[in-house]
């Protein structure tokens, strides 16, 4: 990678260009929306359910008169950070586990690698909705329970990864020259993952946010009164019928970052896996 | 019969050239879409039953326009000017349906390596078969019929069996012939060899070799024949072409080149092949007077493969064959020893056991007066430091993340505790003598060209000051110019330090270079020992006068097949 900018990643197809858009103004609205909307996510600030184009309420308000458009600016935020910090959590530990799992090997390996076998045979939504009604509806609760569930399928992943370096000669030099253990995953065989491990990140915080807005409209993800699309859709849905922008918008929203994230980790991926397999980076 | 006699057509195919190429120059986009010529300018003729072999290192461009030869061009690159003709048709203006019919049926090629050149998931026999169906318009069975023709045709022992056999069961040298036998499928006038023996090894090359001479001569076939190895081109061809940065420097009949060579790099190119018949094979590498003590010892040295560590390890009882029997061998101080065999002769584990990499079933290995049989992570850090290896392949031995400052550092820092300042001028003084310079401390490995990644890896090993060196194939990997500066550099550094040697190579010239003693390995067996000189002259065995036949291609010393039979292929 070290002869290609960032930029040219990023720009490998259009396909990709539109991706990084999507997200771009996702993240950037997520993160600076607060300073722009005219109310507070919480206010009721006018007449329940006005129609969008209302005089002070561009996008009208919902059943209580919050204004729409403050909440589904916000309305990100939250399912963005849960599952972006969750798969953070996943793919770093679950790296770590799958590298030294591929190093170390034999008894250690296999048993790494059963635990992921049991664990990746229970459907995920539902690990995540038995570990929510167990432990509590919070955000701490939910990251963590989304960084369990996308662990093994990353491990797996890297662990894979790394077999295909554990090989070669510089791993064995460093065996020789008696570096610890540690220091051969940490040292020699991480920055060899890497790629994979960005990746990773990307293609599964895409289905963490689907995630995330799932539970949420279910009543098992990010608790009311907080602005969350999820939660939005589930709320919108009573007043389908006469207030059909109450699901549309929020849906649309939860579409077009997922979709974003999607096409921007498959150019990532092709650019970065296609120049490996060439041995071009 | 008089020219003036013969009919029309006859006498324009007497006059014809069966490939005429002229002016060809073929370019590659660079990263800034400029064209980047990778073949300039390249003019030759063939007639049919003639050989031309082409000899550059890698890089040079043989590949590229073997390709054109063949109206193909890589994405990215481009056919500059200049044209190809076949029978006086200029193939670089066909379309592709008419080279479709061209490719295979007049002009056929075998490439390098015959693993990724067969499909994985389809049987050896169908994929010839289907050349013939769609070329000849073939049935199935007669396909099939001819397919067991074509593969006794190139001496495949068991056709019927081979047939059915998929590319992974069957070995590198059977892999080549059933290519070879697609390629000879539908009788092509020229036939182009893409370095056809660069991934077999030197017995299974000569037998491919042997075939491919014969099978000219009866089908009467041009033959382009493309190899980094001038040794090849001399007892396969009449003509050469030597290929330098993509230009021809010089051309001609082998037997002239190899007299008087006009081109330097001819020159160079002929001095740097490592003779196996040369009178004075280089003392240089021989070195003082040893010691009696020996630094290693190693003995009745037995080593399988065990299936530990696997939670199913214990269903499988099946005990594993030895890969290395009984082997014994005592080396001295500033002594080279080198080990050969062809591959799977178990040279390489007796390395890895001595580096502690793995440990030995059974026998003692002694170094320095104390007993090193414990693995790797158990022995002191000073042991560690006194046995380095350098590995076969320099882009799997240096870390691809890492710079080279990186890299070099480490040993510096474990051993010696360096950092900072006095490291970094001990690896600016590492790097000199290993003729490179400070500047390739912030290059990443693959920034670096095969030959300076390999003298990095000699630097790394010499970073740790050590008493023995454990060379495994450290030239094979290189081009023959570059092995010779590569070897050259190791012996001047062995020289300077006077480490003991065990070097590793399944190339004979290269051994008989640098090795006072050597020992030839046979299924982890020691077939015969003794000292350089009195192994080359006077082998006892009969398993080295093999290897050393097939060595000496020089000789053009036909190898009678059936001695063979009995050494895997």
């Amino acid at each position: 990678m070290s002869n290609k900018s960032v930029l040219d990643v990023l720009t490998h197809s259009p396909g990709t260009s539109i991706g990084v858009f999507l997200v771009a103004i996702h993240l950037l609205s997520a993160l600076f929306g607060f300073l722009f909307v005219p109310y507070g996510p919480t206010e009721l600030a006018g007449v329940s359910l006005l129609a969008p184009g209302s005089p002070g309420f561009s996008l009208g308000t919902d059943v209580i008169g919050r204004d729409y458009l403050t909440r589904l600016v916000l309305g990100g935020r939250t399912s963005i950070f849960v599952a972006m910090l969750g798969v953070m959590i996943a793919v770093v530990s679950g790296g770590l586990i799958g590298v030294s799992a591929a190093y170390i090997g034999g008894f250690y390996d296999d048993v790494i690698m059963r635990l992921v076998d049991i664990k990746l045979s229970i459907p995920g939504i539902l690990f995540v909705a038995l570990c929510v009604v167990g432990f509590g509806r919070s955000i701490p609760v939910l990251t963590i329970v989304i960084a369990i569930n996308y662990m093994p399928g990353a491990l797996r992943i890297i662990r894979s990864q790394a077999m295909t370096q554990v090989p070669l000669d510089y791993v064995k030099s460093a065996r020789l020259r008696g570096d610890s253990k540690l220091s051969v995953i940490v040292r020699e065989l991480c920055p060899n993952v890497l790629e994979v491990v960005v990746v990773e990140f990307a293609i599964r915080t895409s289905s963490a946010i689907l995630a995330v807005s799932a539970l949420s409209f279910l009543g098992l993800g990010i608790s009311p009164p907080t602005p969350d699309w999820g939660l939005m859709v589930y709320e919108g849905i009573q007043q389908i019928y006469f207030a059909p922008w109450l699901v549309l918008f929020p849906a649309f929203l939860i579409s077009t970052l997922v979709i974003g994230l999607n096409f921007a980790t498959d150019g990532l991926a092709n650019a970065l896996g296609l120049d490996a397999a060439r041995g071009l980076d | 019969m008089p020219l003036a006699w013969m009919p029309l057509e006859a006498l324009t195919e007497e006059i014809m050239d069966l490939l005429n190429v002229k002016n060809l120059s073929v370019g590659y986009y660079d990263r800034f879409k400029q064209i980047v010529p990778a073949v300039n300018d390249v003019s030759f003729q063939l007639q049919q039953g003639e050989t031309l072999g082409i000899v550059g290192e890698s890089g040079c461009g043989k590949s590229t326009l073997a390709r054109a030869l063949m109206g193909y061009c890589r994405p990215g690159s481009l056919i500059m000017d200049g044209e190809v003709r076949i029978n006086n048709l200029n193939i670089l203006q066909m379309n592709s349906l008419e080279l479709l019919k061209l490719r295979g049926e007049r002009i056929a090629m075998v490439p390098q390596n015959p693993l990724s050149s067969l499909t994985y998931h389809i049987k050896v026999g169908p994929q010839v078969d289907e050349i013939l169906r769609i070329h000849q318009g073939m049935d199935s069975r007669s396909a099939r019929n001819h397919t067991l023709e074509l593969f006794s045709g190139t001496n495949l022992t068991d056709p019927e069996l081979i047939y059915d056999r998929y590319p992974h069961e069957i070995s590198g040298g059977q892999r080549q012939r059933v290519v070879i036998a697609g390629a000879l499928a539908c009788q092509p006038a020229i036939m182009i060899l893409d370095e056809p023996t660069t991934a077999l090894d030197t017995t299974t090359e000569m037998q491919v070799l042997q075939l491919v001479k014969e099978l000219r001569k009866k089908r009467n076939m041009a033959l382009v024949y493309i190899t980094h190895d001038l040794t090849l081109t001399d007892y396969i061809c009449e003509d050469v072409l030597v290929m330098l940065n993509g230009s021809v420097v010089e051309k001609g009949s082998v037997k002239r080149i190899f007299k008087v060579p006009q081109t330097d790099y001819a020159k160079m190119l002929i001095s740097s092949i490592p003779r196996v018949d040369s009178e004075n094979g280089s003392s240089s590498f021989r070195l003082l007077v040893p010691d009696r003590e020996p630094l290693l010892s190693v003995k009745n040295l037995k080593f399988r493969y065990g299936r530990h560590g696997s939670l199913f390890a214990t269903f499988k009882p099946k005990k594993e064959p030895f890969v290395v029997n009984n082997v014994s061998f005592d080396l001295e101080r500033s002594e080279t020893v080198g080990l050969v065999g062809e591959s799977g002769s178990g040279k390489s584990t007796i390395a890895n056991i001595i580096c502690g990499l793995l440990s030995a079933t059974s026998g003692d290995i002694n170094f320095d007066r104390q007993s090193i049989n414990k693995a790797g992570e158990k022995r002191s850090l000073d042991l560690r430091r006194r046995i380095q290896i350098i590995f076969q392949d320099p882009l799997s031995s240096l870390n691809p993340r890492h710079r080279i400052e990186t890299i070099l550092s480490r040993p510096l820092k474990i051993f010696f505790g360096l950092k900072g300042r006095v490291a970094r001028d001990r690896m600016v003084e590492l790097l000199e003598s290993m003729e490179l310079v400070p500047d390739h401390l912030s290059r990443f490995p693959r920034q670096l060209s095969g030959g300076q990644q390999q003298r990095i890896a000699i630097a790394c090993a010499f970073a740790a000051k050590p008493d023995l060196i454990l060379c495994d194939e450290v030239t094979s990997a290189l081009d023959v110019s570059v092995q010779a500066k590569v070897l050259e550099l190791l012996k001047a550094i062995q020289t300077k330090t006077g480490v003991a040697c065990v070097f590793i190579s399944h190339d004979l010239g290269v051994v008989k270079q640098v090795a006072n003693r050597v020992i030839v390995l046979q299924k982890g067996v020691v077939a015969e020992a003794g000292f350089t000189k009195d192994v080359f002259a006077k082998p006892k065995d009969e398993y080295t006068q093999l290897l050393l036949a097939a060595a000496s291609r020089q000789n053009d010393a036909p190898i009678p097949i059936h001695n063979l039979g009995d050494i895997q292929i």
